[in-house]
Formats: structure tokens, C-alpha cells, sequence
């Protein structure tokens, strides 16, 4: 497998008045195309920070983040972020319109995926109209429209109920499947974690240091719901838990 | 939006019309409210209980505007009234947020001026009545130089908080989209301060109405505001109380014009 991006002995500090904090310290992993990590650990741990530095919204780190030539990286946040006076298909295209990306081939992809998520009779209507998880679909919708090789997804199932939040995790889970994307997801919940992903980056409290890789591997890959039968399942999740207490 | 049932059951039927007679009700109570003040304000001046002559009554006040119309005066107030409500308002909004914007823009000017608008806004204004008139003249000018003095500070204060008050997760999704400073202003910063910018609106009618009217009891020859220091002058104050009336009505229906402009805008809000 081909290195997407490597994050080498990165540490960022903050500055305030009464001081420096240091929010993450030394640290490096390599992330491959096609796989999905996630990064647990409490929170307030600079898990998001992570992310936006290597988005590059956060310029002001030590260390290195080497990504590979013309990398497309699009980011998913934890709320919706829809905007109230647009309507859900206006907001879905958003990215693309900003960029000025909208050819056919691109509003093609995205009537596509209005119909994988069941949302296109919805279209017209305006985001209040409609339920959280279907707002975070048009969220998902809007971050994929722009053909992304490594999706950032920062707790984007976090304030959804725990239906929705199944939903929503696995309908991510099957497309980036579907279509080989590289994914980072950022969460505090190690169901979450060893559900959706390849490997599991436990982090430590403030100042944040890798605390332990773990390899996930489940024989029926399909889906999250699939996943999380697997007899393994448990133990993945208590050596995470183990991992996480012991912080 | 799917969900809505097509044909209505008894039940939402009733509660459409108990919906509409509630709406009846209130602006009937409005309306009784409104006819025994008058009622009452007739009866008690023609009962002698109040002064004719201080409080004028409603057919004083008829008659006053029926003599007013006669003169052909009436409708010269009320339009040089408007015509300079109309002048300080825009001038206000329009300075108001490209000000703001320029504060925005510039955080660094922003900090810098920042406790100067606050000792602005708290001052005053019609204390500088009298160096308005000095610079700009007894004429229309100062009317309008006064109104603008007493509603821009606030739009300025107005406009600019809703401006920093962008949601900052919307913000940091448009930098991940790879939104320019231009398209950040146009497409996100002023569409979600539409809120902001009607509320300014709303406090800005107020506004410029107390500037105008302040500005003709300076200065003007014309205006509700003159209609209203003259009538103190040759102590008629039937023309105190039409000017006090008259007012009312105008406020009424500029406030009533700005949330008619408020639900095309903010409809999907």
C-alpha cells in the first residue's frame, strides 16, 4: 500500500496570556490509501487540533506533514453547518460553487448521491425542514461532492441520537468503501472507533502522545452493523477502553 | 416538506380556526383599546375634568388637520418629515455598514476605535445642535446631519457585532471548502447578518424619527417637528397634539414596513 500522508514528530503548543500549553507533543503516524483511522482519546486532547493541522487551517506547529502530491482533503465537522437561508441542494453544491467546479460530471455526482441518501425529493426545502441526520447526510453530501482522497471527519455523528447515529456512520462507512477513500476520523467513542475503522490511534490526555496502534480486523468487512458482531468486537473495544484509563 | 397530511381532519380544522379567532380577537381588543382612549379623552375634555386647552381632544385634532389640509399645509409637514426620515435613514444603514464592514475587515482600526464609538454613542447629541447649525446652516442639512448623528453609531455598533457574531463552525467549513476573504464576506458574513442588520433597521426608524424631530425643533420652517414648536409658540397646542399624533401614525407604519421586510428576508431563518 502507497503512504497518503505521514504526520512526523508534530507538536503544537499554544500561547496564552498566562502561559503555554502544550496541547500535542511528538507525534507521528502514516496513513495508507484506502484506509480508515481513528483517533480516540479524551477529550480536549487536541484531537481537532490535529486534524485542522493536517487539513492546513493550522499553520503554527512543529514537525512535518507530508502528504502526497495533489492530495485532495475535504473536511467534515461535528455540526451540520448548513446555511439556514440556502436550501439543502444550494448548500450541498456549496463547495463546489466556491471552488467554481460546477460541470455537469460534479452536479451529476451530487443528484447521485441525493438519491443514494434517499434526500432528492427534499432538494428544494430549507434546513430546517429537516431532521438532524438528514442534515448531517446533506453535510456528508456537500464534504464528498468535491471528490476528496482523504475525508477528515472531526465527531461529525457526535450530536446525533443513537439511531441516526448508526445510520448516518454506516452510510459513510459504505461510501468511502464503495469509492476507496482515505479517512481520519476523530471521535470519543470507541464503539464508534472499532466499528468503522482499520486502525485505532489511542491518544493520551493533554499534552496529547500516541498511546497505542490498534489493528482492527473483522472477517465480515461489509458494514458497521456487520462489524460489530464480530466476536472480536468486544476485545477491541476493552483493550481501547484498557488503553484509554490507563491515560 | 413531506409529512403534511393533503386533506384536513376536523381536528386540525378547528385548530386553524381557533388560530384565526384568537388573531380576531386580539386586534379587536387593539381596536377597543384604541376607540375608548379616544372616547374617553373626548369625553373627559368635554366634561371639563381635563383642560381643552393643554390636551387638546380627537375633534379638536380632526379639526385641526381638516384646517391644516385646507392651508395646504398638512401635507408639506408630513412630506418634509418623511423626506428627511427617508434621506437619514438610508445614509445611516448605507454609512452603517460600510463602516462596519470596513471595521471587520480592518480588526486592528476596529480595536483602535472602539472606545471612541462607545463615548460617541453615549453623548448626547443635541448638544452639538448648535455647532450643527454653525457648520451646515438653518436648513435641511442640519435636520439631517442631527438625525444621522443619533442613529449611525448605533447601526455602526449594530451592524458590526452581528458581523463577529458568525457562527464560527459555518466559518471554519467555508476555510475547509477553500473559500477566498471576498467570497467568505459575501456569501457567508453578510447573508447571516441579516437578522442583525433588520433589528438595526428597526432601531434606526426609531431613531431617525427622535434625530428629525429634534433637528426641526432647532432649526426647521417646515416638518411635524415645526408643526409642533410652533403650536408651543402661539400656545396652540391643537398642534402639539396633532404633531404627537401624527407621529404616532408615521412610526406605526415605517415599523409596520420594516417587518413586512423582515419576513420576505428572514423567511427561511
Amino acid at each position: 500500500m502507497n503512504d497518503l500522508l505521514e504526520v512526523v514528530n508534530l507538536t503544537k503548543n499554544y500561547h496564552t496570556k498566562k502561559g503555554e500549553i502544550e496541547a500535542i507533543k511528538n507525534i507521528n503516524f502514516k496513513i495508507n490509501e484506502g484506509e480508515i483511522i481513528s483517533l480516540v482519546g479524551p477529550s480536549g486532547c487536541g484531537k481537532s487540533t490535529l486534524l485542522s493541522i493536517i487539513f492546513g487551517l493550522d499553520k503554527d506547529y512543529k514537525g512535518k506533514v507530508i502528504k502526497k502530491d495533489n492530495l485532495k482533503i475535504a473536511y467534515m465537522l461535528q455540526s451540520d453547518a448548513l446555511l439556514p437561508w440556502l436550501t439543502i441542494y444550494e448548500n450541498a453544491i456549496l463547495g463546489l460553487k466556491i471552488n467554481k467546479i460546477l460541470t455537469k460530471e460534479n452536479l451529476d455526482y451530487v443528484n447521485y448521491l441525493f438519491n443514494f441518501y434517499n434526500l432528492s425529493e427534499f432538494k428544494e426545502n430549507y434546513p430546517k425542514n429537516l431532521s438532524g441526520g438528514m442534515k448531517q447526510r446533506v453535510a456528508l453530501i456537500r464534504t464528498l461532492a468535491l471528490k476528496p482522497d482523504l475525508l477528515l471527519l472531526d465527531e461529525p455523528f457526535c450530536a446525533l441520537d443513537q439511531q441516526s447515529r448508526l445510520m448516518i456512520s454506516d452510510d459513510v462507512y459504505k461510501i468511502v468503501k464503495k469509492e476507496g477513500k482515505t479517512v481520519i476520523l476523530v471521535t470519543h467513542n470507541i464503539e464508534e472507533a472499532v466499528s468503522f475503522s482499520d486502525r485505532v490511534i489511542v491518544l493520551s490526555k493533554r499534552p496529547s502522545e500516541v498511546k497505542n496502534i490498534v489493528h482492527i480486523d473483522f472477517k465480515n468487512k461489509s458494514s458497521i452493523y456487520e462489524r460489530r458482531k464480530d466476536s472480536n468486537y468486544h476485545q477491541y473495544f476493552d483493550k481501547i477502553w484498557e488503553d484509554l484509563e490507563i491515560t | 416538506m413531506g409529512g403534511f397530511r393533503n386533506n384536513l381532519s376536523i381536528e386540525q380544522k378547528k385548530y386553524l380556526h381557533d388560530l384565526k379567532i384568537d388573531k380576531i380577537k386580539v386586534m379587536l381588543a387593539q381596536a377597543l383599546l384604541l376607540i375608548g382612549f379616544l372616547v374617553l379623552w373626548e369625553v373627559l375634555v368635554n366634561k371639563g375634568v381635563i383642560s381643552a386647552f393643554i390636551y387638546s381632544s380627537p375633534s379638536r385634532i380632526i379639526k385641526t388637520i381638516i384646517e391644516l389640509i385646507k392651508n395646504h399645509n398638512f401635507f408639506i409637514h408630513i412630506y418634509i418629515t418623511l423626506k428627511e426620515v427617508f434621506i437619514s435613514f438610508v445614509l445611516g444603514i448605507v454609512l452603517g455598514f460600510i463602516i462596519a464592514l470596513i471595521l471587520y475587515e480592518f480588526k486592528f482600526l476596529a480595536k483602535v476605535i472602539d472606545p471612541f464609538l462607545t463615548m460617541l454613542n453615549s453623548l448626547p447629541k443635541v448638544a452639538l445642535g448648535p455647532l450643527i447649525i454653525i457648520v451646515c446652516g438653518a436648513n435641511i442639512k442640519s435636520v439631517i446631519l442631527m438625525a444621522l448623528l443619533i442613529n449611525l453609531i448605533v447601526n455602526i455598533i449594530t451592524i458590526y457585532n452581528g458581523f463577529i457574531g458568525v457562527d464560527e463552525y459555518i466559518l471554519k467549513l467555508f476555510k475547509t471548502l477553500g473559500a477566498s476573504k471576498w467570497q467568505i464576506l459575501t456569501k457567508l458574513v453578510i447573508p447571516s447578518s441579516y437578522q442583525t442588520i433588520i433589528a438595526s433597521f428597526k432601531l434606526c426608524t426609531s431613531l431617525t424619527l427622535i434625530g428629525v424631530i429634534m433637528g426641526e425643533f432647532l432649526v426647521s420652517k417646515s416638518g411635524i417637528g415645526y408643526l409642533i414648536v410652533y403650536g408651543k409658540q402661539v400656545f396652540n397646542l391643537n398642534y402639539v397634539m396633532t404633531g404627537i399624533i401624527l407621529l404616532g401614525i408615521i412610526s406605526y407604519i415605517l415599523y409596520k414596513l420594516i417587518i413586512i421586510l423582515e419576513n420576505k428576508l428572514l423567511k427561511h431563518l
